[in-house]
């Protein structure tokens, strides 16, 4: 087909396509009014009502108006641009005209979806189609621009996500940045003891993965690190990452530990991260037997050979007083290195992920379940931690006190579904309380008592564990616990009772227990907002990371080349993350094998009556505009300019223009929408 | 804590029949039947239809079946449903006085202890039937002169609002001389309503009879609108609620404070003045009206701290969880009728748990709980002795 170009003196011919997108939009907006109005307005030539105008029939109509009726601008009214402007300037280029030529409104999300009054929402598309109409003669043909990909990935964030992701994207020959905030990766799985439904260990099928991880060629494994800068955009990023000191150094350290067992230090005192405290462990340690890397770390806090307390920059310094009888012990090894400092890296990839996982809730939020107060008041965690064979009491469960717990509350849903904590179901909590449940009655062959407000067994194979766990004799109590209490008859033995309504029997239980489990609930990382600034992300209100689309976009982000895995960006189970991330780790795939990504055309450019004041170069963000010493005029570089705009808003002699925002559009645009007539 | 009671959620011309059109109903449509409310009632046990009950026979239809049974009567207003509903449901000021108010009204036996008091608040203005020339009584005890309102024809900085308990009783009294010590020492510009108050009626709102409660309001309203002073402070927990969350539906623009609140923002000059040491071990009990109602936890605790020699511990139940004194929402006249049933006493139970602490002071800051806890204390066994002080006679006895 050969290409329509419009004469200078051509007449505009507009099509003008009115969506109704089912019911969607003509349930609240009248559309053959819209149409109608439309064909009266200056310019439209043509002007229909579609049903669905997404769909093949819809834009051959495009198509077809522009050869038979000498279109020569398009505008369709139907819903977000974020959804169907792709398609519909692909229609307008199918149909011989220039992508440019058309123009989008917004009358589903602006307009249908959030009024309900007909006549009003159906003046509202008739002004919003009017702006587009007044606007688009105006269009010029614009050519989209490639930009190459660099091919390596970052991926932030070392648990089961962002291990998956890696291997995924490594094992295809990509190469992976995988920068980790703790010494180890592993995340919040490499803390669980068995998994539901399939009660398999964790460890088992976690461990083959974060060793691969550790050994392949593709992969830069950057634990005890975190990210500190992102520039660049879609397939030119520039990140810094800052590599936290750990005085070990990686490439020496072969992990076989003599260093701690010659620590001068001859007990582990100081509690231990891992294990969440229930454990100990000495001034130089590793963080847990399977950590990836297998490299031991020194805490500067506590550790002889630094002077207590921080230096103003977070730094610590060396005292020198300790024996030094690690640095002995690894002798010729020469791992060990007091004087590291942090270290800056400066990478340049394509494409991110970001997998930075979830906090759990802290209990002590709802002081009435004694969580911080009363030592046989567990989180879930903490648990997983105590049955677990690597855990500080290798796998028995044991109060504080050393004795069995004979009976145990567990608590569901912890800061989750509650108003005066966090509102959201946090989805995993109802399985894992019942695989606690078993766990501990295996352990302990304790009484088990849940108490829930709704079991929740979505999945496969969800619904038949929670059969099974119930088959098994746990007693499953509906009903919220409404507070946890020592037991006023019981000596020194730290027996709390528990009370709630069982709202199915309409009675008051007070249960006397040894030991309560609270099954805290998931929250947005600590440091979720920060990350959301660095890597211009969105968030829910909750805080939850924001995928560009809950349904086809869901591990998108609104900026391009960032994708997102894992419960960074809602609770999920490890089935659901590890999905999450192979799709993610797909995406980025696909635009690396793509090669470049095409970019929308809105930069700015100079006009030749540009005074050189230079105002604008300092303004520019992207760093894209600089000083034609031989013309005397500011030159914006075209692939750096991202069309923010600053330049043409701040330009005092007028002298920038933007593609598809220039004045005459815009002041068109506003014309039309607030023309007399209609309001 | 609990949000400001705002007439948007609910206003006072609400009936049980129109409630779930309001945003406050429209809430109560989204309870999940946790049963945590019930859970945490003190006397949830003893309820056929406990708060989760009362919200699910309301949504379907049943509410009549409620209305008929007693067991809203064992209800003692203590906003424990409501503080920790993960719905933030408001039962205790919203759908249970409306469901009571019925109750009273449909019911043909109403105990005759309460009633009574019922009756009295509305003939003399005070629940004991004391004769409303003798509200001032007290003041001649007061060790200084007491200003009244009528006498000092100007604008005050505070009304102090006395109340029933601290007029009439003479535990209260006691109060009432520590508070006019305290005044008289942070140099206050007060003065009383002395004869002219009635009873702040938060006993009729959230309890049963909406009606005697408008009386009263719109009696007392006509006081605070007759005379000029630039806020109201009250001993008593419950009326600071009244005027807190209701008053201003009557037209109440000054703002009201608690003893221990207006006392709190005045530690600063109050605390050098603290200097004889108050050598106990103190335990301070959360009044349900200031802590779970308003969130007002923490001022009565720092009261305490700024006396000299005093030693704070807690409850196993504090705070938000604190355990009411069973006084609340008409319980102080239920008593009999709760011994009948055979249901505990309420101020027995907090008070096993006070002696438990090994303190020798329960702190309070509501009138009610004095006399409950001194008679709790009679039969509750403990072997060290404990008294019963409220914050204000404390801090007075540390003033020099």
């Amino acid at each position: 087909m050969k290409p329509i170009v419009p004469k200078k003196n051509e007449p505009v011919r507009i099509g003008f396509y009115i969506c109704h997108c089912g019911t969607n939009i003509a349930s609240v907006v009248d559309v053959e009014a819209v149409a109608k109005y439309a064909a009266t307005l200056p310019n439209v030539a043509v002007s229909r009502t579609y049903k669905y105008m997404c769909s093949d029939p819809g834009q051959e109509l495009i198509q077809q108006d522009i050869q038979e009726s000498r279109l020569n601008r398009i505008v369709v009214a139907a819903c977000s641009p974020l959804l169907h402007e792709h398609t519909f300037r692909k229609a307008t280029e199918a149909g011989g005209l220039n992508p440019f030529y058309f123009q989008m409104v917004n009358i589903r999300e602006h307009d249908s979806w959030v009024h309900t009054d007909r006549t009003e929402a159906t003046r509202k598309a008739m002004a919003l189609a009017r702006a587009a109409i007044q606007r688009v003669p105006h269009h010029k043909p614009l050519e989209v621009k490639k930009v190459g990909i660099n091919p390596n990935v970052l991926i932030v964030g070392g648990g089961i996500g962002g291990i998956h992701a890696a291997l995924t994207l490594a094992n295809a020959g990509k190469m992976v940045y995988l920068v980790e905030k703790e010494a180890t990766i592993g995340g919040h799985m490499a803390k669980f003891d068995k998994t539901f439904p399939t009660l398999d260990c964790a460890m088992c099928v976690l461990s083959p993965k974060m060793a691969a991880i550790g050994s392949h060629p593709n992969i830069h494994l950057w634990t005890y690190s975190e990210v500190a800068k992102v520039d660049g955009y879609v397939g030119n990023f520039k990140v810094t990452v800052r590599r936290k000191p750990r005085y070990i150094l990686e490439d020496l350290c072969t992990g076989c530990q003599e260093c701690v067992n010659a620590c001068v230090y001859k007990d582990a005192k100081f509690a231990d991260e891992f294990n969440l405290g229930l454990g100990k462990r000495k001034p130089i340690f590793l963080p847990f037997p399977q950590a990836i890397p297998p490299v031991t770390m020194i805490d500067p806090e506590v550790c002889l050979n630094f002077k207590r307390g921080k230096n103003p920059d977070g730094s610590h310094t060396v005292s020198d007083k300790c024996k030094k009888t690690c640095v002995e012990a690894c002798g010729d090894r020469k791992a060990i290195d007091f004087k590291q400092t942090q270290e800056i890296k400066e990478i340049t990839v394509g494409t991110i992920i970001v997998a930075t996982g979830f906090q759990i809730f802290d209990a002590r939020r709802i002081p009435y379940y004694g969580y911080g107060v009363y030592p046989n008041v567990y989180n879930a965690l903490e648990v997983e931690r105590l049955i677990n064979a690597s855990g500080p009491t290798e796998g028995e469960v044991i109060l504080r006190n050393g004795q069995v717990p004979k009976k145990v509350a567990i608590v569901h849903c912890v800061g989750s579904r509650d108003e005066n904590t966090n509102r959201w179901c946090s989805r995993v909590c109802c399985l894992y309380s019942l695989k606690l449940a078993h766990l501990i009655k295996e352990h302990t062959h304790a009484e088990v008592y849940n108490f829930y407000i709704d079991m929740r067994t979505p999945g496969k194979g969800m619904e038949e564990f929670y059969n099974r766990i119930a088959e098994e004799g746990m007693h499953l109590i509906r009903g919220r616990v409404a507070d946890v209490y020592p037991d006023p008859n019981d000596g020194a033995t730290g027996r709390l009772v528990v009370q709630a309504e069982d709202t199915l029997t309409n009675k008051i239980l007070k249960i006397p227990v040894d030991m309560v489990v609270l099954a805290t609930g998931l929250e947005p990382h600590p440091e979720a907002e920060s990350l959301r600034r660095m890597f211009n992300l969105s968030c829910s209100s909750e805080g939850w990371f924001l995928e560009r689309h809950p349904k086809l976009a869901p591990v998108n982000t609104f900026t391009d080349g960032i994708f997102l895995a894992g419960c960074c960006q809602g609770p999920k189970d490890i089935p659901d993350t590890v999905a999450q991330a192979g799709a993610a780790a797909a995406e980025a795939f696909a635009l690396i094998d793509k090669g470049h990504v095409e970019q929308e055309p809105n930069t700015a450019y100079i006009l030749d009556d540009c005074c050189g004041c230079k105002s604008c170069i300092p303004l520019c963000p992207y760093t894209a505009i600089s000083f034609a010493e031989d013309t005397k005029k500011a030159i914006i570089n075209e692939t750096l300019c991202k069309g923010c705009g600053t330049c043409v808003a701040s330009c005092p002699s007028g002298s920038i223009v933007q593609n598809l925002f220039e004045d005459v559009e815009i002041y068109s645009e506003i014309d039309g929408v607030l023309a007399e007539g209609l309001f | 804590m609990v949000a400001l009671l705002e007439p948007a959620v609910v206003d006072k011309a609400t009936t049980l029949e129109t409630l779930l059109e309001t945003p406050a109903g429209k809430r109560m449509m989204t309870c999940i039947q946790c049963g945590t409310c019930a859970g945490t009632c003190p006397y949830g046990e003893h309820m056929e239809f406990a708060p989760r009950l009362v919200i699910n026979m309301l949504r379907g239809g049943f509410i009549d079946e409620v209305i008929k049974s007693d067991s809203l009567l064992r209800c003692v207003a203590c906003y424990a449903c409501l503080a920790k509903c993960p719905r933030g449901i408001r039962l205790t000021d919203v759908l249970l006085p409306l469901v009571k108010e019925q109750v009273l009204v449909t019911r043909t036996e109403i105990p005759a202890e309460f009633q009574k008091s019922l009756e009295n608040m509305h003939r003399y203005g005070n629940p004991m039937g004391e004769s409303p020339r003798k509200r001032a009584a007290w003041t001649a005890t007061a060790g200084t002169k007491i200003p009244i309102l009528a006498e000092v024809k100007r604008t005050v900085d505070v009304l102090w609002f006395v109340e029933c308990y601290p007029s009439f009783y003479a535990r209260g009294q006691d109060n009432c001389r520590a508070v006019a010590k305290l005044f008289q020492a942070l140099g206050v510009d007060f003065a009383i309503l002395g004869n002219e108050e009635k009873c702040a009626g938060e006993c009729g709102q959230v309890t049963w009879e909406s009606g005697l409660f408008e009386s009263l309001a719109e009696d007392n309203m006509k006081l605070f609108k007759k005379y000029q002073f630039r806020r109201i402070v009250t001993a008593d927990a419950h009326a600071y609620n009244a005027f807190h969350f209701r008053y201003p539906m009557f037209g109440l623009t000054q703002p009201a404070e608690h003893t221990t609140q207006f006392f709190a923002r005045h530690l600063d000059q109050l605390k050098p003045r603290l200097t004889r040491p108050v050598n106990r071990t103190v335990t301070y009990h959360d009044p349900c009206c200031l802590g779970r109602a308003t969130g007002s936890y923490d001022e009565g605790r720092a009261l305490l701290q700024a006396i000299p020699g005093v030693k704070l511990v807690e409850m196993v139940h504090n705070r938000v969880n604190s355990i009411c004194c069973g006084g609340g929402g008409g319980g102080m006249w239920l008593d009999t009728y709760y011994k009948q049933k055979g249901m505990e006493r309420l101020s027995e139970r907090r008070v096993r748990e006070a002696v438990a602490t090994g303190a020798d002071v329960l702190a309070v800051s509501c009138p009610y709980e004095i006399s409950r806890f001194e008679d709790a204390l009679k039969t509750v066994p403990h072997d060290k002795p404990m008294v019963v002080r409220d914050v204000v006679e404390l801090l007075a006895e540390s003033l020099a």
